[in-house]
């Protein structure tokens, strides 16, 4: 029984840093047509920031982890005006652009803090106990702070105005246009918001699993399947299935066992999707 | 049965819904081979969607779509197309970015054109001024060039049906004698049976010695131009008019 | 560039008159450098012209690595089952990949772009985990090893001039697949990429090309697998990591995705370069992200395409030069 509770835990928690990841990821697809295969690697430098300011600098963490946040969305904002922005209207192009850019930041980290994975540590240790249960306070604090991060998020995009107009360039484009809703500013701070809260996560989840540069694969792997399960481009698809995923992954790593697990996790999603090919909140013209 | 339907295409009772959204209902008529039919109706009326329905782009909700005796209803596009009813495009549309004698090569490589009987092509080509253009990337033609370089395309898969819909939409007035002499030839020299959706009344009324009516989804009126175009019902449903 | 025929076709014969001196390389020279390039070129080539395949079609396929997976393991395991004919494994390696791609594609073809390419790519994850998971089939996560070389006949090819040779020869089967599948439905391809709805509408049925493209694409990167395990004595699963089609997507790329002389011409290229910058290993990965950023923005038609461009572009310069000489005189 204990096992059960505190499994249901750690799932809840998982399931709150691919909800950050993955909400990023959908935002940048929703909006703007683009599959940011760079995504990882905004988390994964999230991580290496986050490190650098507490172990080099000394600085406490919650300020490294703000600065990492900072950092990453700045940079996203930069490399959607100079890179993406031109060729929006060109799935193709983008995907290859971005892929371009995450070798070239995979590598950019390799080269700095070099191939072997480095020792993060998370500022607290030990475990809650409780009746019945147990989580270790890092999930814990993750837990919460990714929590509070998308009701923030949540709050932005369905009730401030720069949201819904945001919404409104995900659902019809040429209609948010005529509105006069200008796409140009638009699309940087969308781009800016969902890799800062890839680097956030990023800063938040290394020192708990492991920084290491090629970090942001599995990441991403991990985004694109709770993406497409939720449907591509809905905000709120990609939190609900990203706390389903979180919870499957969690319990059939604990009762089937490592990859069985994982194996477990895709089969299921594969079998929605032949049900549902548009994902559980998708609609079916998607722009795809 | 006369012999003409034995090969005439065939519409029963067509219906096509979207969701709660019923866009036409209870459609029937035919097309003779050799014959030309209007459809025209206001805005709306469902005229794209039925021959979205009768090409095999869609599915009919009921109904059911034959050339004569045979069933085609819920083919796929490109069956339907190699059983011999084609459509045309209200938009231009040809492959762009390649040549006009490269979209020809094309066209006939995918209806199966087995050379022998001469479709008269070139013909055509000569006509409408494109052979001047014969090299050029299609998508640098004007306008009218364009239209009628897909329609001469869907010529190529040899059909026995044309659908063409809003074949002069887009085309300057003197422009659109080109699609009367496209109908004609594909006529006598194809043998086809047209059905064409327009707005251009005089062009109906010019081709078309069978028209239909297609408003909110049913059938108005059919019969000649001079005869529906003159009724009060389709005078009201294009203008609207509202009982005072 | 734009698509042209005839001028396609002779420079897809360009490429395959390009690889032949792979063949004698190792011949008549005996660096290991040069063998190593060889190799690693036949290979690359081969997988790249899996991907090349799909693009020929608009379509970015992610499946490469797991279709090379199922061709090495297929071949691995009649090779330790006492088959080691070259023909016979580069033929099981050819077809177990493209059957299983039949029933998949059925299943995959039909989603729209993007949810193609995420399928796909989750695909390869899955296969990876089925790999670890089945030990006693596959070996599980330390692969099969100790696979013995392929054998022509009588002749070795065990030896050094061989371990080049058998990558050489799959990917000249590769390429006359390639070569086969693309010319003869150049025109279905194109127009399926270019305006589907025209293209279905004129009398092609999509799905049935589509799934031909993805069969050809799963063979020729099964024999790319057979050609990669081959060489290391082992098929292993890290040989076949989801995200290692990055590679080969760059190199068809920045070689040019519009012919198979892209394809030669980015993999010998990067291929090279990579190994002259190989004591900077890291930099790699990093050296091709680059220039697929420099191939998106500047020059979208990779190495290959933007040649053709510039020569048509100084073609038409001399011509017009020249009318206007004419004109000059006679006047």
């Amino acid at each position: 029984m204990e096992s059960m509770v505190s499994t249901g835990l750690i799932g809840l928690s998982v399931g709150t840093q691919y909800a950050l990841i993955s909400i990023g990821f959908t935002l940048i697809f929703g909006i703007m047509g683009v599959v940011n295969f760079a995504h990882g690697g905004f988390y994964i430098l999230g991580g290496y920031i986050a490190f650098s300011l507490t172990h080099s600098l000394g600085l406490p963490y919650v300020a490294a982890v703000v600065v990492s946040m900072s950092a990453t969305a700045v940079l996203g904002y930069v490399i959607e005006i100079l890179f993406v922005e031109r060729y929006v209207a060109d799935h193709m192009a983008t995907m290859l652009i971005t892929l371009g850019i995450y070798q070239i930041m995979s590598t950019g980290i390799t080269l700095g803090y070099g191939a072997e994975p480095a020792e993060f540590r998370f500022p607290v240790s030990g475990s809650l106990r409780g009746p019945g249960f147990f989580i270790p306070y890092a999930n814990l604090v993750v837990f919460v702070v990714c929590t509070i991060v998308i009701a923030g998020i949540y709050y932005l995009i369905f009730k401030t105005r720069y949201g819904i107009a945001l919404r409104a360039m995900a659902d019809d484009g040429p209609v948010a246009r005529a509105q006069g809703i200008p796409p140009a500013k638009m699309f940087p701070m969308a781009f800016g918001i969902a890799t800062g809260l890839a680097g956030l996560t990023g800063a938040l989840v290394t020192p708990i699993l492991a920084l290491e540069p090629h970090g942001g694969e599995a990441v991403v792997t991990k985004a694109f399947i709770v993406v497409i399960l939720g449907g591509l481009g809905s905000v709120t698809g990609a939190m609900v299935s990203a706390f389903l995923v979180g919870l499957i992954e969690a319990y059939s790593s604990v009762y089937l066992g490592g990859s069985k697990g994982a194996l477990f996790l895709f089969v299921v999603v594969v079998l929605i999707l032949l049900v549902r090919p548009q994902g559980l909140f998708g609609t079916v013209d998607r722009k795809a | 049965m006369s012999s003409a339907s034995i090969t005439a295409l065939r519409v029963k009772g067509a219906t096509k819904q979207f969701g709660g959204l019923k866009v036409f209902e209870g459609i029937s008529f035919e097309v003779a081979p050799g014959g030309v039919m209007g459809v025209i109706g206001p805005n709306g009326a469902g005229k794209t969607t039925l021959i979205n329905v009768m090409c095999g782009m869609l599915k009919p909700t009921s109904g059911r779509i034959l050339i004569g005796d045979q069933d085609i209803t819920g083919k796929p596009l490109h069956a339907v197309s190699r059983l011999g009813v084609a459509r045309s495009f209200q938009q231009t549309n040809t492959f762009r970015s390649v040549s006009v004698d490269e979209n020809l090569f094309r066209a006939q490589r995918f209806g199966g054109s087995h050379g022998g009987l001469d479709l008269g092509l070139s013909e055509l080509l000569e006509e409408f001024g494109l052979i001047r253009h014969l090299h050029e990337p299609s998508e640098k033609l004007p306008y009218g060039l364009q239209k009628m370089l897909g329609l001469i395309m869907v010529l190529a898969a040899r059909p026995r049906f044309l659908l063409l819909d809003e074949p002069a939409a887009g085309l300057e007035r003197r422009e659109r004698t080109q699609v009367d002499r496209f109908v004609e030839h594909a006529r006598s020299r194809l043998g086809c049976g047209i059905l064409i959706v327009e707005h251009d009344m005089e062009l109906v009324r010019r081709l078309c010695p069978y028209i239909l009516v297609l408003e909110a989804g049913r059938l108005l009126a059919q019969g000649s131009p001079a005869d529906v175009l003159s009724r009060k019902e389709v005078i009201d449903a294009y203008l609207g008019a509202s009982e005072e | 560039m734009t698509p042209n025929r005839h001028r396609d076709f002779k420079l897809d014969i360009c490429s395959v008159v390009l690889i032949l001196p792979l063949l004698v390389a190792p011949l008549l020279t005996e660096s290991p450098l040069l063998d190593s390039l060889s190799f690693q070129i036949a290979i690359g080539v081969s997988a790249t012209l899996a991907v090349y395949i799909m693009l020929r079609m608009g379509l970015l396929s992610f499946t490469v690595p797991a279709f090379m997976a199922f061709g090495a393991y297929a071949a691995a395991m009649l090779a330790k089952g006492g088959t080691t004919n070259l023909l016979l494994l580069m033929a099981i390696s050819f077809l177990v990949p493209a059957l299983i791609a039949v029933p998949l594609g059925a299943m995959v073809l039909r989603l729209k772009g993007i949810y193609f390419i995420f399928i796909t790519f989750v695909f390869n994850e899955i296969l990876q985990l089925i790999i670890f998971e089945t030990p006693t089939l596959t070996g599980g996560s330390d692969g099969i090893s100790g696979v013995p070389p392929a054998t022509l006949f009588s002749l070795d090819l065990a030896g050094r001039a061989g371990i080049v040779l058998v990558p050489v020869v799959v990917c000249a089967a590769a390429m006359l697949c390639t070569l086969l599948v693309t010319q003869r439905f150049r025109a279905e391809f194109t127009s399926i990429e270019e305006n589907e709805t025209l293209a279905e509408s004129l009398g092609v049925a999509i799905w049935k090309y589509r799934t031909i493209g993805f069969v050809a694409s799963a063979g020729v990167a099964g024999l790319a697998g057979f050609a990669l395990a081959n060489m290391l004595a082992t098929a292993h699963p890290s040989s076949f990591a989801s995200w290692s089609v990055i590679n080969f997507i760059a190199y068809a790329f920045i070689g040019g995705r519009g012919t198979m002389l892209g394809v030669v011409a980015g993999s010998a290229l990067l291929i090279v370069m990579n190994s002259i910058f190989s004591s900077y290993a890291q930099l790699s990965a990093g050296m091709n992200g680059v220039l697929l950023l420099v191939v998106m923005i500047a020059a979208p038609g990779g190495l290959v395409g933007t040649c053709v461009r510039l020569y048509g572009a100084a073609k038409t310069r001399v011509n017009g030069a020249l009318t206007a000489h004419v004109q000059e005189e006679r006047a």
